[in-house]
């Protein structure tokens, strides 16, 4: 995976006239086993670092049926959401596309993993047990296979024990789900062949947990597939996986930081670059005018009818390696596990100038498509300049995002606002007082907080009001849209109720700019 | 005229199970730690009839867990674990012994056809961790109560004195315990206090030191007058516990033989005296009996330096209850009863009927139809202070309460979220049952109301607490 987009962006610019898929080809043939490969990220050389990158999964003995594959036909998931089956034939020519149009991912100012892997701590240290929230995931056999925090061969013993504590529990026909302590909790997700463990001292509550860890076990699926990791467990119960995933963590890292911070991840939404409609339009008939045969989904905003985990990953994806995108044209396998966890897609990843903040994601379901893709991408950018979009998504990046200001509530600080129908959400931008890594996180927290008992299991609420110390906050859940508010502290209950309503007043007014009310389909 | 087969109704019927103990035991890790030793860890097991493997099976998960917790946070190990079929609950009342209560979930069968066993949904979200922990520590509570800590045993008489202490105890105990009506004024462990006007209170303090004068004996009393406390000279921690037992145990036992009338055979031992309703709850059933015996329950109370042993005399005249507790090393004899009885009895039969006037009295001016409709639960954190219009009475087997135990357990959530910030708060929701609730953290008051108003909004409900607040609770400040 990271493999292939390495060596895809180093065909188109290092090696420009060899055929990447011959290069690819070759490399196939030569490794039929799982080989670990050094390589540098492109771009990252301001970072001086050096990746390990396994070669793609595909080149795994245990496929054998390589070629089938490669072109796998996606076919709805048994489980998957019903959006994805009734839209999804599968077709001889592969010439199933279906597509709208949707989200800018924008590149995220947080820079990814340099920074990020603080590994080498003492698992004794009060430093080691102080984080917020540690994630583990462990093979059944009881090897590590992540940690957050802490090299995983420090914490071999404390997985196994974790892993000793499952199997015990399960022994009695019985499935652990968590331990409560004072200020801390450890929850525990089996999906076999994996489970995931976190411990955590936030407010969340086991539900929200296990949602997190489940994004987690998904970003795993989504770099090997399900098919393969099934594969590999079956062949040798105590194989550590870590061989295959070495280079990936950070994409594990940098969710874990997104679902900390990204609301959307919590509400299982996403949010649009705010558009006039003519011009998301024009944008999505350019997209749709430029479609390749094998082209599965464009997303240059947000599908319809992509599951919003898959979603999530594919965004998780761009933004974990946004500087070796940005130079080149990326093209990975990726497994989109809530639409088809037994194969890959082949996700082609760009940003429409070296220098802009747009990107444009192509899914393809054939390997061999890279140029098609390619293609598809310079004619959808021809496209835009001629109906004059292309403008008019530039001015609408360079202000991606609204002040709370704007609303012209002064006792407001900050809300979300789902919209179920379309499963997107708005949300201001953080004012002065959460700006902070701290602040950002606390109020999540509480945002968190007020999302689980509004979707409490069995003991559901309409509506929530509190008041605090710090601040006040509202949430209400109605059929069609989900809010949540986060009021001055001082603020009365008359004008919280006021203010809801001016609020709810202005998003129906802005609503054709912020939401995508009617997407298209091919 | 329908007539369902009774094959059809099996169909179609589920059943529903409440929470319920499924095993309840104390281990000391310190006691058997070689292998092969494991047994002698444990201390009391229930049931007993768990073969030996299983007990050191499942007391080993337990040992797991705590230890495993520990690599997170040495001080602070765990203290549930939650699974799909159960919860268990630790708690390390002394060093090194740990008591660990596992509670099943609540499930529900639904049978199936053509002779499929059943399919069991386990409702994993109805149990609540502080309810169910408050009823742990409360058990080692009511254990110290009567027989002292552990240790207190293990010194005295090692292994062989404590096990058939647990045993004693606990195989009574864990009888009462009805898991299924547990709730939030579990967590609480409140003291609901009798109001009274002030010449009344002073009549009953003169009490209680005209009998503390006369009988030199008694180190400690505390007066109740409708199982609600009005007077104490304990400790607040151990005057919470004595009332525990006293209101959930003592007093259920002994219903109001007065309403029998006079000549019932439930008091043989009033003869005659209209003035003198007294009679002992705990010791002698009746002085008159040449066999009576003299012996009185003992308790354990918090001292300076540790605990002290004491006779726990329990007595009673029509609604009101005194508590006479003296010192465990004295001996108490039937000339010491008969002062007592002679002393008290009048008196303090005197004094209920007082009570009960000025009670009636007061109920009559507020006007009983003024009462408001609100259901509501209090509590004060200082003084121990409950009061609720949710439980309609709290009797040894059940707490009946007059709303869904969903909206208990919503009360429930709201207080959990309140004790993990030392903030004042406020918190209003609505559920989907369309009632309103509403929670109030101030200082160390917590105020949770329930309204069943579905079309009100949320500032008329919030004028419905403040009206509340004002009638009820006029001099406590709450946050707006």
């Amino acid at each position: 995976m990271e493999g292939d987009v390495r060596n895809k962006a180093r065909a188109s610019w290092d090696m420009g006239s060899l055929p990447p898929v011959e290069c690819l080809r070759i490399e196939r043939s030569d490794s039929p086993t799982p080989d670990l490969v050094e390589g540098t990220e492109p771009g990252a050389g301001q970072q001086a670092a050096m990746f390990v990158h396994s070669r793609s999964v595909e080149d795994l003995p245990a496929e054998a049926d390589e070629d089938a594959e490669s072109r796998v036909e996606p076919q709805p998931v048994a489980d998957g959401d019903p959006g994805s089956s009734e839209t999804f034939g599968t077709s001889e020519n592969g010439l199933q596309v279906e597509e709208n149009i949707i989200e800018v991912a924008q590149a995220p100012k947080e820079s990814s993993w340099a920074e990020s892997r603080t590994k080498e701590e003492d698992i004794c240290s009060d430093g080691w047990r102080s984080h917020r929230k540690h994630v583990f995931v462990l093979s059944e056999a009881g090897k590590p296979i992540y940690s957050r925090y802490g090299t995983e061969e420090a914490l071999s013993s404390t997985m196994g024990v974790m892993m000793a504590l499952v199997s015990f529990v399960e022994a009695d026909k019985n499935i652990i789900r968590s331990i409560h302590a004072d200020g801390y909790n450890v929850v525990f997700l089996s999906k076999s062949p994996l489970v995931l463990v976190a411990v955590s001292q936030t407010r969340q509550s086991d539900k929200e947990m296990i949602r997190e860890l489940q994004y987690i076990y998904y970003q795993i699926v989504s770099l090997l597939t399900l098919t393969q990791l099934n594969h590999i467990f079956q062949a040798k119960k105590n194989y550590d996986l870590r061989r295959l995933l070495a280079g990936s963590e950070h994409l594990i890292d940098n969710l874990l930081r997104r679902l900390d911070r990204d609301p959307g991840l919590l509400l299982s939404a996403v949010t649009c670059l705010p558009l006039a409609s003519s011009s998301r339009d024009a944008v999505s008939a350019s997209l749709q005018a430029a479609k390749a045969p094998s082209l599965v989904f464009s997303i240059l905003m947000k599908d319809q009818y992509l599951h919003h985990m898959d979603l999530h990953l594919v965004f998780n994806l761009v933004c974990s390696s946004s500087s070796s995108f940005r130079e080149g044209e990326g093209w990975t396998p990726i497994c989109l596990p809530k639409f088809n966890s037994a194969g890959f897609f082949h996700a082609h990843i760009s940003y429409l100038e070296p220098a802009s903040e747009l990107c444009l994601i192509l899914v393809s379901t054939d390997r061999e498509e890279f140029f098609s893709l390619s293609d598809c991408k310079q004619r959808f950018l021809e496209r835009l300049r001629k109906r004059n979009a292309y403008q008019a998504l530039k001015e609408a990046v360079k202000t991606p995002s609204y002040s709370v200001d704007l609303v012209g509530i002064p006792e407001l600080r900050h809300f979300l606002y789902k919209s179920k129908s379309s499963g997107l959400f708005t949300s201001p931008e953080l004012p002065g007082v959460y700006q902070s890594e701290e602040g950002q996180e606390r109020l999540m927290g509480l945002y968190q907080e007020l999302h689980s008992r509004l979707h409490h299991s069995t003991r559901p609420l309409l509506s929530i009001y509190r008041c605090g110390e710090t601040e006040n906050f509202m949430a209400w859940l109605t059929s069609g849209f989900e809010l949540y508010l986060c009021l001055t502290p001082l603020v009365t209950k008359m004008q919280a109720v006021s203010a809801v309503n001016k609020l709810l007043k202005w998003i129906r007014k802005e609503e054709d700019r912020l939401f995508i009310l009617s997407p298209l389909t091919y | 005229m329908l007539i369902v087969s009774p094959r059809m109704a099996a169909v179609t019927q589920e059943k529903q199970y409440t929470p319920s103990l499924l095993s309840f035991f104390v281990y000391n890790p310190s006691f058997g730690p070689r292998e092969g030793e494991e047994e002698k860890k444990i201390l009391f097991y229930h049931p007993s009839e768990v073969e030996k493997n299983e007990k050191i099976r499942n007391v080993g998960l337990c040992e797991a867990i705590v230890q495993f917790t520990r690599t997170f946070c040495p001080t602070k190990p765990a203290k549930s674990l939650h699974t799909q079929k159960n919860r268990q609950f630790f708690f390390e009342a002394e060093d090194s012994y740990w008591i660990v209560m596992i509670v099943k979930n609540p499930m529900v069968e639904k049978p199936n056809k053509d002779g499929k066993p059943p399919t069991i949904e386990y409702q994993e979200e109805e149990v609540l961790d502080t309810v169910y922990g408050a009823v742990l520590r409360q058990c080692y509570s009511m254990y110290k109560l009567f027989n002292g800590t552990f240790g207190r045993a293990m010194e005295a008489g090692g292994v062989e004195l404590l096990i058939p202490k647990l045993e004693k105890f606990f195989y009574r105990y864990l009888q009462t315990l009805h898991l299924q009506s547990c709730d939030l004024l579990d967590v609480f462990g409140g003291i609901s206090f009798f109001p009274l006007d002030k010449m009344t209170y002073l009549k009953i303090q003169s009490f209680v030191n005209r009998v503390e004068e006369n009988l030199r004996l008694v180190k400690y009393t505390a007066f109740l007058y409708n199982d609600q406390l009005i007077w104490s000279g304990l400790e607040q921690d151990d005057m919470r516990i004595l009332y525990k037992y006293l209101t959930t145990s003592l007093f259920p036992r002994h219903s109001e033989p007065e309403l029998a009338g006079r000549d019932s055979a439930l008091r043989p031992e009033v003869s005659g005296n209209l003035l003198h309703y007294g009679r002992f709850l705990t010791g002698p059933a009746n002085l008159k009996d040449p066999d009576a015996k003299f012996r009185f329950p003992r308790i354990f109370v918090h001292t300076e330096d540790g605990s002290e042993e004491l006779h726990l005399i329990v007595y009673k005249a029509m609604s009101a209850a005194v508590c006479f507790m003296i010192s465990a090393s004295v001996e108490l004899t039937r000339e010491f009863c008969e002062r007592l009885d002679a002393l008290v009895g009048p008196q303090l039969t005197l004094l209920a009927s007082d009570i009960c006037e000025q009670f009636t009295l007061n109920r009559r001016i507020s006007g009983p139809d003024k009462e408001p409709q609100f259901k509501f639960i209090y509590f004060n954190h200082m003084n121990l202070a409950e009061k609720s219009t949710i439980h309609m009475r709290k009797t040894a087997s059940v707490s009946l309460t007059s709303v869904h135990p969903d909206l208990m357990k919503i009360l429930g959530d709201i207080n959990c979220d309140f004790a993990r910030v030392d903030e004042d708060e406020e918190v209003i929701v609505k559920a989907m049952t369309d009632y309103w609730v509403v929670g109030k953290k101030s200082d160390q008051r917590e105020l949770y109301v329930i309204l069943n108003q579905k079309n009100a909004n949320l500032i008329e409900v919030n004028e419905e607490v403040k009206r509340l607040c004002a009638t009820q609770f006029n001099n406590i400040f709450f946050l707006d």
